[in-house]
């Protein structure tokens, strides 16, 4: 990059050595690009300790008198260090931007490390990235780094994603990823806020973290990098580092942005007409009179749209507040964060206040002490309705998607105006209504915090003790007036007469961690760093709910159980859980040349079996810098640097809930007696297994990060092979045996698969720059091994319906298992003795299925196969930056290919009923004047088979993000005395390419379970977003 | 300086040591009981029983409970008395009513799964009595009790398995004290040995006490055991046994060779057999229970969703009677009153409602007349009745017919008393001299009028095996006279498939005939 630093003119011209005493020496330090003072920049005079830090002008003062010209070790976060002679007062210093990685620190487990050292697999999201505009971080990191997978659970404003670091490792439990903010463990556990006493989509434990307070995310993928993890690092580890104060002055920043919300997509339905016409057919079908005649169809006309009433543009709006700064001892930042998203489902939405302190001092030479805290408030409206829809029905129960099934030829309100629930097609409520005048909140409060104190014994050995507590507190909020269709407990609030719940739900996390470094280099030659830890956490939560039902009024909502007619049975829980863990490292480096990393951890935690408590994790990791070997000089100008990596390990999965090992009972009432009175009954529901033990993933890893032409083009590639044994499997059991499950270490999965990233700095003068970034990750996942004896089983979809997918030995895990069909059966098919679906009434019109093999004369289950899998043959993302003066312009675009969706939703559409509305493909049904309509014939007859039809492709292309922004020249800033003056306007989500036929490709109704991922059973749906923000600092 | 500083660090370390000091692996269940604990007291014993009549009323996942519309829509949905709403949008429940079910139907599944989950409760308790020592019983013979009433929950389980599925395999040890391991590639029992397995529970049950406490009302009685045995021999056509049965159950002097001294009689009202007030009567053999109004985890059953608005175009949820069913009773016979409903009174209006559609009327049984029919009716308190003294009188004029070649005098007796009561009291006795055949069909019709809703009329006509008039079974004969059901039904339909799920995780399991691939 030398040939872009701009040398400072008075550097060259030689002066008079000129002896200055008892005088002030100054200078500004800039940035070479954008002449933009760098604040926090570190002047040191050479061969001394002497140093000062730039203010928030850049400008930097030593106040005891220098002798001139001085030599100057000038450095700054994110520029190269220069060493510099300053002639005289007034130097202006320019830094150039290190575009290499290769000397940054990374963030690895319990410590950092040079990434010329670094043997792992560990990958930083970019900073464009960060600084964009979202809900919840989860949110940004998909196509960010090759090789995590992103699915946002629905479009409902804090709501759950779906992530997975190269593939999902466990059939039954665990597939997320670890969190480390700020150095303290998190396992994302959405339980902890979902109490039950609301309901729907499960709410975002992540949600309660400000996106905008993040500095850093980085990645670990491989073992080498996340087997110091042990049981928790199977996943990945995803480590977040949060914004933090600098040496210097005093920094004020606000920043905010204010959105619109539309939605992004709608399905085609039937008006009212159309469905009076569907509904004769089925009249016809049944042998009934039709219940419209011609004139009374025509007079449907186009009816009610329930689907458009249910939703509306939304408004979005957030502020940010931040004061930082610090001197040689201390650094702060002092943030607060409001953020209001409403949803674009009425009544629905999410607000967010967050408050954060971080602070640390060095207390003497030797000791330091720091802290994090954070605090935040978060509100969740959302949609009522339940997530795995109404057990006991095939229809969605949500508060939206039963809004899609509401016939048409329903008025919404009345003539005066009100809602209308008198009409024969509403079952006595109005979905409209209930969706405005059900309570369904979530109030999440969370406090994260944790002290660290670091002992420097020595220069080289240190101790850290970091002692940290994650407090979770949510209370739920539920009630059903008696006017709404609303579920309220086993009926509706209709049915109970106004239905109240409450949740209160705690979960407490304590973590202690002790670390001893010791970090020397020998001879300029060796530098060794050894870690030795031992860590203890232990969790606490706590959960009650209480609901009561009949309500002579709906005045006091849930605030009042005791106004009451009926109390229901309140439940409460409480678990424990313990992890203590040893834990090694030794990382050695020649020369920086030839690297090794070599650890181990051991676990031990309370939930496994009395048996197995204990699990070991090691790893091993190798690296070779190429590029710094002699015979490499010859191409260094274009190849600048080049690194190989080979690494192998093994990580754990424990992520069961506590006491699942344990044969435990529950209980199961009934009633005796004249009058009746309850009895209480308990009875075995679990089946004990003491010898429960870890899931252990081993993970092969090799790399290669190549820098081309002075790192203007920078290339990581990985492959690797992922084997994860001794499953946690909740083995379905015949249900002869009185359980269903039991859970056991068996079975097998592998996730192999390459990824690519490569970044580009395609143009980069005094004026225009142009960077682009794509990122590549193909993943290849599939079930080695099930118990003896089994191939396959279906995991039991809670729908009532056929299970779509299938867990099988061969096919990766979340599979759907189904028939082919081929159009419509036509007479000459029966004519000719094609084979027709057995135990099924098939006529011509109907759905014509396809025999796996010719010659067969039925079709049986037999003929039922893989159809697709929701996991992509490949993802990849392209993200652009292009910078004018000012101005500057980026769009982002992420992708997958190959992945499919089992349209739940569509499948459900279009079986129409007497009662309910279907989509608009039934107009193309089979009829004796349409007999070459793509869809069978209306008739009351139910035949839902899970065929190819609703396994939809989604492979898609979306614009996740575009922006144009301008950064205001210092003549401006001056004069309203800022430092520095964005404002820019963005658009999310604003198109999305995919044949996908439901509201968004991205969708996963049953939220993180692995085997029913690519279910699509009616999903909140997605919005596309209009922003425009600023950010300033003072 | 270096001082303060050490001391600092020694105090920062010596908080953080004290606040995780003693972190232990081992589980502390706070939220569970665990099995070590358990099975110690007589408490205990009550609880784990009570747990096995709970499948009756409950499922463990808040699906319809066995007796509370599970059953139903196997021997009623899938019968020519019922037929599935327009309105019903699951298609496992829509199959039953057309005869288009399929081995992975989730709704034959539960079935399974709720029999076989309360067979596993009776083995629990069972398996885990047998360990609590005598002594824990303030009253002795408690203990013994406590296990015949297991024992009946179980044969009854047992008895609908093997009339729904055919062989079954026979599960007699729970898997938590077993272990699963043994039970995991069992095959299926043949049906004989299943049945010897319910006789020789429900003999043990005979000797359960003829009454109960007011405390214990609800629990299994030996009657209700004798009465259970006598339809299982006249299940197995074992005529004579069945007819030793039953003259236990019928009451000393009624008929010649009754013994019974339970007290049993017909309410003298057929509305009475289904109303909340009359519930646990002398007709009340053996109930399912069901209760309004406890709040506490009350019981749900949907037998009688049948009007959540009194607006007459909305459908009933999911109960609607065959049109065929209504025709066979005439205006007299209040049966038919009880039994359907057409009109509504409205206490919001004042005025009473008709619904008349194609699909009326409503089936109007297990309605409960207490609540509001501005509600719905899911907390509905009617019992359900598993053996009716009426079946009693039925069983025997059945069994009568059988041993004798032709009904006897005592098989019109019984036959006329169940119709006498359905009359009002007013005699509307069957012709004389029927045939064999005739009076059997006679009986079969009038059981149908009778227990409509009451989880019998598939298994009837299966029970009558072929119909020698047209060489095809009853089941087959009933079904294709309905529209919605005669394209599908066939032959195989006289048993339903061994759930799909249970072949595949444990391919021991053969399919019932015609059932495979289906």
């Amino acid at each position: 990059m030398s040939f872009f630093l701009v040398l400072p003119l008075f550097v060259l011209s030689q002066t008079t050595p000129e002896p200055l005493i008892n005088s002030v020496f100054s200078g500004t330090v800039t940035d070479s690009k954008t002449h933009a003072p760098l604040e926090g920049a570190t002047v040191q005079l050479k061969g001394t300790t002497h140093q000062v830090f730039t203010d928030n002008h850049g400008k930097f003062y030593f106040k005891t008198g220098q002798k001139l010209p001085a030599e100057l070790v000038v450095s700054y976060v994110g520029y190269e260090t220069l060493e510099t002679t300053a002639p005289g007062n007034g130097v202006e210093i320019s830094l150039v931007q290190s575009s290499t990685h290769l000397t940054e620190v990374v963030v690895v487990g319990y410590g950092t490390q040079r990434r010329t050292d670094l043997t792992g697999s560990v990958a930083s999201v970019s900073k464009s990235l960060l600084s964009q505009p979202a809900t919840s971080f989860d949110n940004l990191l998909q196509g960010s780094v090759p090789g995590i997978s992103v699915t946002q659970s629905s479009g409902q404003p804090g709501a759950t994603s779906t992530i997975r670091v190269r593939g999902g490792n466990s059939i039954s439990f665990g597939n997320d990823p670890l969190y480390v903010i700020d150095g303290f463990i998190i396992y994302n556990n959405n339980s902890y806020v979902n109490t039950g006493a609301a309901n729907g989509p499960a709410i975002n434990a992540l949600s309660t973290i400000n996106p905008s307070d993040i500095e850093s995310i980085d990645i670990l993928k491989d073992a080498s990098a996340t087997a110091i993890y042990g049981s928790h690092g199977a996943n990945g580890v995803v480590i977040i580092t949060t914004k933090r104060g600098k040496k210097g002055g005093t920094e004020i920043s606000y920043s905010t942005y204010l959105g619109d919300q539309t939605v992004a997509k709608k399905l085609s339905l039937l008006n009212a007409s159309q469905w009076g016409a569907l509904v004769n057919d089925i009249n016809v079908s049944d042998g009934k009179p039709k219940t419209y005649s011609d004139s009374a169809l025509a007079a449907l006309g186009a009816g009610s749209d329930w689907q458009s009433a249910a939703l509306r543009n939304a408004f979005q709006q957030n502020h940010e507040l931040s004061i930082s700064g610090g001197d040689e001892k201390s650094r702060y930042l002092i943030s607060g964060n409001y953020y209001d998203q409403n949803g674009i489902i009425l009544n629905s939405g999410f607000k967010r206040y967050n408050g954060r302190i971080n602070y640390e001092r060095n207390v003497t030479d030797k000791f330091k002490i720091s802290t994090n805290i954070f605090g935040s408030r978060s509100i969740v409206n959302a949609p009522f309705g339940g997530v795995y829809g109404n057990t006991t029905s095939a229809a969605p129960s949500g508060g939206f998607s039963s809004i899609l099934f509401t016939s048409p030829a329903a008025p919404i309100k009345n003539a005066d105006g009100t809602y209308n629930t008198t009409s024969a097609l509403l079952s006595a409520t109005n979905p409209i209504q209930d969706l405005l005048t059900t309570v369904n909140q979530t109030y999440i409060t969370r406090v994260l915090a944790n002290i660290a104190g670091e002992y420097k014994f020595t220069k080289d050995l240190t101790l850290k003790v970091t002692a940290g507590a994650d407090l979770i507190s949510s209370k739920q909020n539920y009630y059903s007036p008696n006017f709404a269709g609303s579920p309220a407990g086993s009926s509706t609030g209709y049915a109970a007469g106004g239905y109240a719940a409450v949740g209160n739900g705690t979960a407490t996390t304590w973590l202690n961690e002790n670390t001893l470094t010791y970090d020397h280099t020998f001879n300029e030659k060796h530098s060794l760093n050894v870690l030795a830890g031992y860590t203890t956490q232990a969790e606490h939560d706590e959960t009650a709910v209480a609901s009561a039902q009949k309500f002579t009024n709906n005045l006091t909502t849930f605030n009042n159980l005791a106004s009451a007619g009926t109390a229901n049975l309140p439940a409460s829980n409480s678990h424990d859980q313990v992890l203590n863990s040893f834990l090694a490292r030794v990382s050695y480096s020649y020369l920086h040349k030839y690297n090794v990393t070599v650890s181990e951890r051991a676990d031990g935690a309370s939930q496994l079996g009395a048996n197995n408590k204990w699990g070991y994790f090691p790893s091993i990791g190798l690296s070779w810098n190429v590029d710094k070997e002699d015979f490499f000089e010859r191409f260094s100008n274009a190849v600048t640097s080049l690194k190989v990596r080979l690494t192998a390990g093994q990580t754990g999965n424990s992520n069961i809930p506590a006491y699942s090992s344990l044969p435990s009972l529950t209980p199961t009432n009934y009633y005796f007696g004249s009058p009746q009175t309850l009895s209480t009954g308990l009875s075995p529901n679990q089946l004990g297994n003491p010898d429960l033990k870890w899931e252990t993933t081993t993970q092969y890893n090799g790399g290669v990060d190549v820098g081309l032409l002075h790192n203007r083009i920078n290339f990581t590639f990985d492959a690797y092979y992922k084997k994860t044994t001794d499953l946690l499997l909740n083995v379905p059991l015949p249900l002869y045996t009185g359980y269903a499950t039991k859970l056991e270490n068996i079975g097998s999965v592998e996730n192999k698969g390459i990824e690519i990233g490569l970044n580009t700095q395609n143009i980069a003068n005094k004026h225009f720059s142009w960077t682009s970034a794509v990122v590549f990750a193909l993943n290849r996942n599939k079930v080695l091994s099930l118990e003896p004896g089994v191939a396959s089983y279906f995991p039991t979809a809670p729908t009532g319906l056929v299970s779509p997918v299938i867990v099988k030995v061969g096919l990766p895990v979340g599979s759907f298992w189904g028939y082919s069909t081929g159009g419509l059966l036509t007479q000459t098919d029966i004519d000719k003795g094609t084979p027709l679906l057995a135990g099924v009434s098939q006529q011509v019109g109907d759905r014509k299925y396809l025999p796996l093999n010719p010659g067969e004369t039925v079709i049986t289950t037999a003929d039922k196969h893989y159809l697709g899998s929701a996991q992509p043959k490949f993802t990849a993302s392209f993200s652009n930056t292009f910078n004018y003066d000012g101005f500057d312009l980026g769009f982002f675009l992420s992708g997958a290919y190959g992945n499919k969706l089992f349209n739940q939703l569509q499948q459900n559409l279009e079986r129409p009923t007497l009662t309910t509305n279907a989509p608009t493909t039934e107009l193309d049904r089979y009829s004796a004047t349409n007999p070459n309509g793509s869809m069978p014939k209306a008739t009351n007859a139910p035949v839902t088979q899970v065929t190819d039809r609703y396994v939809e492709d989604a492979s898609y292309i979306k614009l996740k993000n575009i922006s144009l922004g301008y950064t205001f020249a210092g003549s401006v800033l001056s004069k309203i005395h800022a430092t520095k003056l964005r404002v820019y306007v963005s658009a999310q989500n604003l198109f999305t390419i995919t044949k996908y036929k439901g509201f968004d490709p991205e969708a996963s109704y049953y939220d993180i379970d692995n085997t029913k991922a690519g279910i699509d059973y009616g999903i909140y749906p997605s919005a596309k977003t209009f922003l425009a923000g600023l950010n300033v600092t003072f | 300086m270096k001082k303060s500083s050490l001391i600092l660090t020694i105090s920062f370390l010596t908080a953080a040591g004290i606040i995780t000091s003693c972190n232990k692996l081992t589980e502390k269940p706070n939220s569970v009981v665990v099995a070590s604990q358990y099975y110690k007291t007589a408490a205990d014993a009550t609880a784990a029983v009570t747990a096995a009549y709970n499948s009756l009323n409950s499922d463990p996942a808040g699906d319809f409970p066995m007796y509370g519309r599970q059953l139903n829509l196997l021997v009623d949905n899938n019968s020519d008395n019922q037929n599935f709403s327009p309105s019903n949008t699951n298609p496992d429940v829509r199959a039953l009513g057309t005869a288009t079910y399929v081995s992975a139907n989730s709704r034959i599944q539960k079935n399974w799964q709720q029999h076989y989950y309360g067979i596993s409760k009776a083995n629990v308790a069972i398996d885990n009595i047998a360990n609590i020592p005598l002594n824990q019983f303030a009253d002795t013979s408690l203990k013994p009790r406590l296990v015949r009433e297991a024992k009946f929950v179980r044969a009854l389980l047992y008895f609908n398995l093997v009339r729904l599925f055919g062989d079954v395999p026979l599960i007699l040890h729970d898997a938590s004290t077993t272990g699963v391991t043994q039970l995991l590639a069992v095959k299926r029992t043949p049906k004989d040995s299943v049945y010897l397995q319910i006789i020789a529970d429900l003999t043990d049950a005979t000797n359960l006490p003829a009454t109960y406490s007011s405390a214990n009302i609800g629990r299994a009685t030996g009657g209700a055991a004798h009465a259970l045995l006598a339809k299982v021999y006249a299940t197995r056509r074992d005529w004579t046994n069945a007819l030793a049965e039953l003259q236990q159950v019928i009451t000393a002097g009624t008929f010649a060779g009754a013994t019974g001294n339970y007290g049993y009689a017909l309410l003298p009202n057929f509305k009475d057999a289904f109303q909340k007030a009359t519930k646990n009567g002398p007709e009340h053999i053996f109930s399912a229970q069901f209760a309004t109004g406890l709040g506490a985890a009350n019981t749900t059953q949907f037998l009688s969703q049948s009007f959540t608005s009194f607006n007459t175009g909305v459908f009933p949820i999911d109960c609607i009677s065959d049109s065929s069913v209504v025709q066979i009773f005439d205006n007299d016979d209040t049966r038919k009153s009880v039994s359907f409903y057409t009109t509504v009174y409205n206490p919001a209006t004042g005025a009473n409602v008709v619904f008349n559609n194609a699909y009326t009327p409503y089936l109007n049984k297990f309605v409960d007349y207490s609540l509001s029919p501005l509600a719905p009716q899911n907390p509905s308190g009617v019992n359900y009745p598993i053996i009716r003294y009426s079946e009693i009188l039925l069983l025997y004029a059945e069994v009568q017919n059988e041993l004798n070649g032709g009904p006897t005098a005592d098989a019109y007796t019984a036959i006329n008393t169940v119709r006498t009561r359905a009359y009002a009291g007013v005699p509307h006795y069957l012709a004389l001299g029927l045939s064999q055949f005739d009076f059997r069909d006679a009986v079969f019709l009038e059981r149908r009028k009778e227990f409509i809703q009451e989880g019998q009329r598939w298994f009837d006509l299966v029970r009558r095996g072929i119909n020698p008039n047209t060489g095809n079974p009853y089941l087959v004969d009933a079904l294709k006279v309905i529209a919605a059901k005669s394209a599908g039904i066939a032959a195989k339909d006289t048993l339903y498939p061994i759930p799909q799920v249970e072949i595949q995780t444990n391919p021991n399991l053969t399919q019932n005939p015609g059932w495979d691939g289906h």
